[in-house]
Formats: structure tokens, C-alpha cells, sequence
């Protein structure tokens, strides 16, 4: 048995400069293990604990992602090794792209039990790459998970479902993605920083043929409607609750 | 013949139908749930209706490989389907059978020949970028509010195989289920919202304005005030009410990318620097405790 975590390397898009062309400037970003990720990191650190077996990260992207602050950032989490693959196409790569090279990576781990990802990149925010990756490799997937246990073959999900909640079984392997708040992520100290830098990484060149990206033909800024900001001051409450129920009303939206 | 896919597990997905309308080729969809859901998107506006039969105690997502195999047969263009837990599944496994780009935060569809052109949000929304696919394509936007009734076409019902996923307890909310994506006002509230029995005041406020509520992920999440369905935002639902009431919310682009389609938008916040108040047609700079019981109270006026 083997539990697989991927994570994503991503700058947050609150620091990208957007030209009035629509071209996205993010080199005054820093890229960190995305937002949600080291959730995803320490689920799986506990179900590998728990089945005494390896927990292997796996991540794709472009070059920058195979400095040794990109590993040590994930490697301190608990993961025990990594698996790369850095290439100049996987930058910036939307979800069936980066599905592709992610599944190369999962294939290249012998004897998986599960793939856990985060709940949703910080910078695209797509939640598409999962289940893409579980299509490639023929596995079910489930989003929002927020437990899991591993029992003979199958693997037992709590997940959640509409307004409420499901337990699911599922006959493993599978792409499982862990809700947001499915775990509190440990800090990583300075002992786990300095042991991250022993810990094996694999880097593997990018093998097969990508999908094929559509065409950008066009890019803008987000054009805001124009709104009038107009203040209402709440120092009275019921004064400012009248002047904007009689605003709201006169604008025909109550 | 090119044919414009939907992936349908809930009834709520009308804009995806009034989208794929919009493209002009046929419109089949692809329906994953119980019999009455088939009914009510063969009502819906469909062109076909394929059904992959009861699924009993197996989990939406089982049908994904399914799902892929019909949708990958029938000639598709665009595929269209809803950012819930269960369309994804769905998406993910045609897009992976396709060898198709997914596209997410879709704003506008239109065709240019044989090629699909997407304008979509890029980066949580910070962007737009329009883009071509010259062969099919997976896309995500809000499914919108729920189907309404008109012609119906025949339910073609189809055998799947489904993967071993199975329901083995389930644990239904006590909350209504509420049509979110067709409601005309909302009330939306954020981290400004300290306790959770506090959100009977604004259960109240909601009800005397006829709105439906609504939430910023962090108060989905962790805190878990209201359910995760609930949340506005780019991972979340993306709404165009007529009234959207933003209760101690910030603003970040990562919420206001959800309800950025409302015709008129109401901030209430004490920080008057927040980011929603340049976003907002009123900016409200208040306490939401003092304020929501005093709007609640001059609505019944």
C-alpha cells in the first residue's frame, strides 16, 4: 500500500498584475504549495501512519518547481519522498493538461492506494484536475472529503453531499479530494525543514503525448460594472435601514 | 453531425441548457439520478435525453466512465456541465476519454464555424480570456436555477456498468434545499458573523426581504454555518440575483467573482477600506448587529 498526496506550486492571483491588454503578470508572486494542499498533505500523512505504509508527494509544473524551496516546502509537511515532473509546457497548464502529467506521475509509484489532492488550486481555482486525473487512470473520484479509512481493498469516504453528508465505499484505488477543512495542517518546524532537505525527490522527464490547449484569442481585464459606491452611513442603523430600503426600492429591486 | 452535451445530476442546471441552446446544434444530455430527474430535464429543453437508469445505492460518480463512453460515441462539441462535486466527476472522466482542454468560469459560448469560442474568467476571475477549441471541449458554468417544464422528449434509457462506489449511510440536511441559482434577492454573510445562532437574525432579515442566503467560503468551511452548496465564489456558485446583500464580507475577487452579475449590490461592512465597498452600488459602513435587525424592521415598515 501506498498513499499518494499532489500538490500544486502556485503563486496567489491577489498579487498578479493585470496589464489593461488582459496579459497577467505574476513574477512579483510567490509561489507557495498551494493554499489547500497541505490539507490534503497531512490526511495523508495520518491514513499512512495508520496503515504503516509510505506517503508519496507528487507534483507537476514548470521548471521552478524542482528548487530546493519548492521541495523543502512540501517535503517538511510529512510527505516521506516526492515525485517531479518539470517542464517548460506544464507552465501555467489548465487542468487536462496537468491531469496527464500528474497521471504519469501516479503511474510511476508502484502498489497505490489512494491519490489525495487538495480542495481547489489557489490560482486557477478550477477543481477540474481530480477528477481528469481519475478519468485517465479509469478510478472513481470523490470531491469533499472530509475522513477516510482503509479497510482490506476498499476504501471508506465521508463526504459531503448537497446541504448534508454521505459515507461512501469505494473499491480503491481512487482520486479522493479533501475538503478545505478535512484537517488542521501541521506547522512545519525547523528540524522538519532541515530533514526535508535528505529526503529522495524524483525527477522524471515528461513522457507522451500532451492534450492539445486551445487558442487564446483574446484577453482582457475583468471590465467591473459601473457601480456608484454610493455610502450609507450606519451610525443610525434604522436611519440608514430607510434610506436604503427607499433606495432599493426606488431602483425596483425590492 | 457535431452535438452539444449536458451532464445533468440535479434538476438545477437551466443555464447550461439555455447555453447549449445558444450554440444552435443539437442538445442532448447525459442524466445521472433517479427517473423523475430524467423527466424533468427531458422537459427541460433538450434535444435527447439519455438515461443511465436508477443508480440505487451506487454514488453519481460510479457512472463517470459511463457517462464517458456515451458522450465520447455521440459526437460531441461542447460539454457543458455544473461546478457540483458529482458533475465534476462526470467532466473529468469525458475530458480525460476525449483528450479534451476543461474550461472553467464560463462567461460566453459562441461558435465560429465548426470551432467553439470560450470567453471564461481565468486565474479565480482576476482576468478573462477568450479562447478556440477546434474539437470538443469541457466546460464549467453555474448550472443556474432549475429546470422549468415544457415539451417533453422521449427518455432514452441506457445499461451502465458502474464502478464500485457505494452509498453505505446517508446523512440528508435538515436545511431546506433551496433554489439558489434562481433566486431574485440574496443575503449573503461572511466572517463578520461571530456565532452561529447569530445567523437567525439574519435567517430573519432574509425572509422579510423574500431572499434566499447565501455565504463567503470561510463561513462554509471550518465554522460550517451553513452548507458547502451554499457558498459564492469562484469554487463556489456564481449568481445574478436582482438584489445581492453582502453581510460582513470583505470582498476579495475570489467571492465577488460569484455575484459580479447582480443588478444591484449591497455592502454593509465597519471596515470602510473593505475591497466589496468599490465593487458595491451602496456601501454601507456599519455594525451588521446593529444593522440587520434595523433593515429587517424597515422592510416590515
Amino acid at each position: 500500500m501506498t498513499v499518494v498526496v499532489a500538490h500544486k506550486w502556485a503563486v496567489n492571483p491577489q498579487e498578479a498584475v493585470v496589464a489593461a491588454d488582459g496579459s497577467i503578470d505574476v513574477s512579483r508572486a510567490k509561489p507557495a504549495v498551494s493554499e489547500y494542499d497541505p490539507v490534503a498533505i497531512e490526511v495523508g500523512r495520518r491514513l499512512a501512519d495508520l496503515l504503516g505504509c509510505e506517503l508519496v508527494g507528487i507534483s507537476v509544473g514548470g521548471p521552478e518547481i524542482t528548487s530546493p524551496m519548492a521541495r523543502k516546502a512540501a517535503l517538511s509537511r510529512g510527505l516521506d519522498r516526492l515525485v517531479v515532473i518539470a517542464d517548460e509546457s506544464l507552465s501555467g497548464a489548465g487542468a487536462s493538461v496537468t491531469a496527464t502529467a500528474l497521471a504519469q506521475a501516479v503511474r510511476a509509484v508502484e502498489d497505490v492506494t489512494v491519490v489525495l489532492t487538495g480542495d481547489s488550486s489557489v490560482d486557477e481555482g478550477a477543481r477540474m484536475v481530480p477528477s481528469v486525473l481519475a478519468g485517465l487512470l479509469g478510478w472513481p473520484t470523490l470531491a469533499e472529503v472530509a475522513a477516510v479509512s482503509v479497510t482490506d481493498d476498499a476504501l471508506t469516504v465521508e463526504r459531503a453531499h448537497g446541504a448534508g453528508s454521505q459515507v461512501v465505499r469505494v473499491a480503491g484505488p481512487a482520486v479522493l479530494s479533501v475538503a478545505a477543512d478535512a484537517a488542521v495542517p501541521r506547522v512545519a518546524g525547523m528540524k522538519d525543514i532541515l530533514a526535508a532537505g535528505k529526503k529522495p525527490v524524483d525527477v522524471l522527464a515528461l513522457s507522451g503525448p500532451l492534450p492539445p490547449a486551445p487558442t487564446v484569442v483574446a484577453r482582457s481585464r475583468i471590465e467591473l460594472a459601473q457601480r456608484a459606491g454610493t455610502r450609507i452611513d450606519a451610525t443610525d442603523p434604522h436611519a440608514a435601514a430607510t434610506t436604503l430600503v427607499a433606495a432599493l426600492r426606488a431602483d425596483g429591486v425590492l | 453531425m457535431t452535438i452539444t452535451w449536458i451532464l445533468a445530476e440535479d434538476t438545477a442546471v437551466a443555464d447550461l441548457v439555455r447555453a447549449a441552446r445558444g450554440l444552435g446544434h443539437e442538445v442532448a444530455a447525459a442524466v445521472v439520478g433517479s427517473h423523475d430527474l430524467a423527466a424533468a430535464v427531458a422537459a427541460g429543453g433538450v434535444d435527447r435525453c439519455i438515461w443511465f437508469g436508477e443508480p440505487a445505492d451506487n454514488a453519481i460518480e460510479a457512472f463517470a466512465g459511463a457517462v464517458a463512453d456515451v458522450v465520447a460515441a455521440g459526437g460531441p462539441g461542447a460539454v457543458l456541465a455544473a461546478p457540483r462535486p458529482a458533475s465534476r466527476a462526470l467532466l473529468g472522466a469525458v475530458a480525460a476519454r476525449l483528450g479534451a482542454p476543461v474550461l472553467v468560469g464560463v462567461t460566453d459560448l459562441a461558435l465560429d464555424g465548426d470551432d467553439v469560442v470560450i470567453t471564461h474568467d481565468v486565474l479565480g476571475g482576476v482576468a478573462r480570456r477568450t479562447e478556440r477549441c477546434s474539437g470538443a471541449a469541457c466546460l464549467v458554468l453555474d448550472g443556474g436555477g432549475v429546470l422549468e417544464s415544457g415539451d417533453m422528449v422521449t427518455i432514452e434509457e441506457t445499461s451502465a456498468d458502474p464502478m464500485s462506489v457505494t452509498v453505505i449511510e446517508d446523512r440528508p440536511s435538515a436545511l431546506p434545499q433551496i433554489d439558489l441559482g434562481a433566486a431574485k434577492r440574496v443575503v449573503a454573510i461572511g466572517r463578520g458573523l461571530r456565532a452561529k445562532e447569530d445567523l437567525a437574525d439574519v435567517e430573519l432579515l432574509a425572509k422579510a426581504m423574500g431572499a434566499a442566503v447565501a455565504c463567503s467560503r470561510p463561513v462554509a468551511e471550518g465554522s460550517g454555518y451553513l452548507p458547502k452548496d451554499r457558498y459564492v465564489g469562484v469554487s463556489g456558485r456564481t449568481l445574478s440575483p436582482e438584489l445581492y446583500l453582502a453581510l460582513g464580507i470583505s470582498g476579495q475577487v475570489q467571492h465577488t467573482v460569484g455575484c459580479r452579475g447582480a443588478r444591484t449590490i449591497v455592502a454593509v461592512n465597519t471596515d470602510t477600506d473593505a475591497p466589496f465597498f468599490r465593487e458595491c452600488d451602496y456601501a454601507v459602513v456599519g455594525d451588521l448587529y446593529e444593522f440587520v435587525p434595523a433593515l429587517t424592521e424597515a422592510l416590515r415598515e
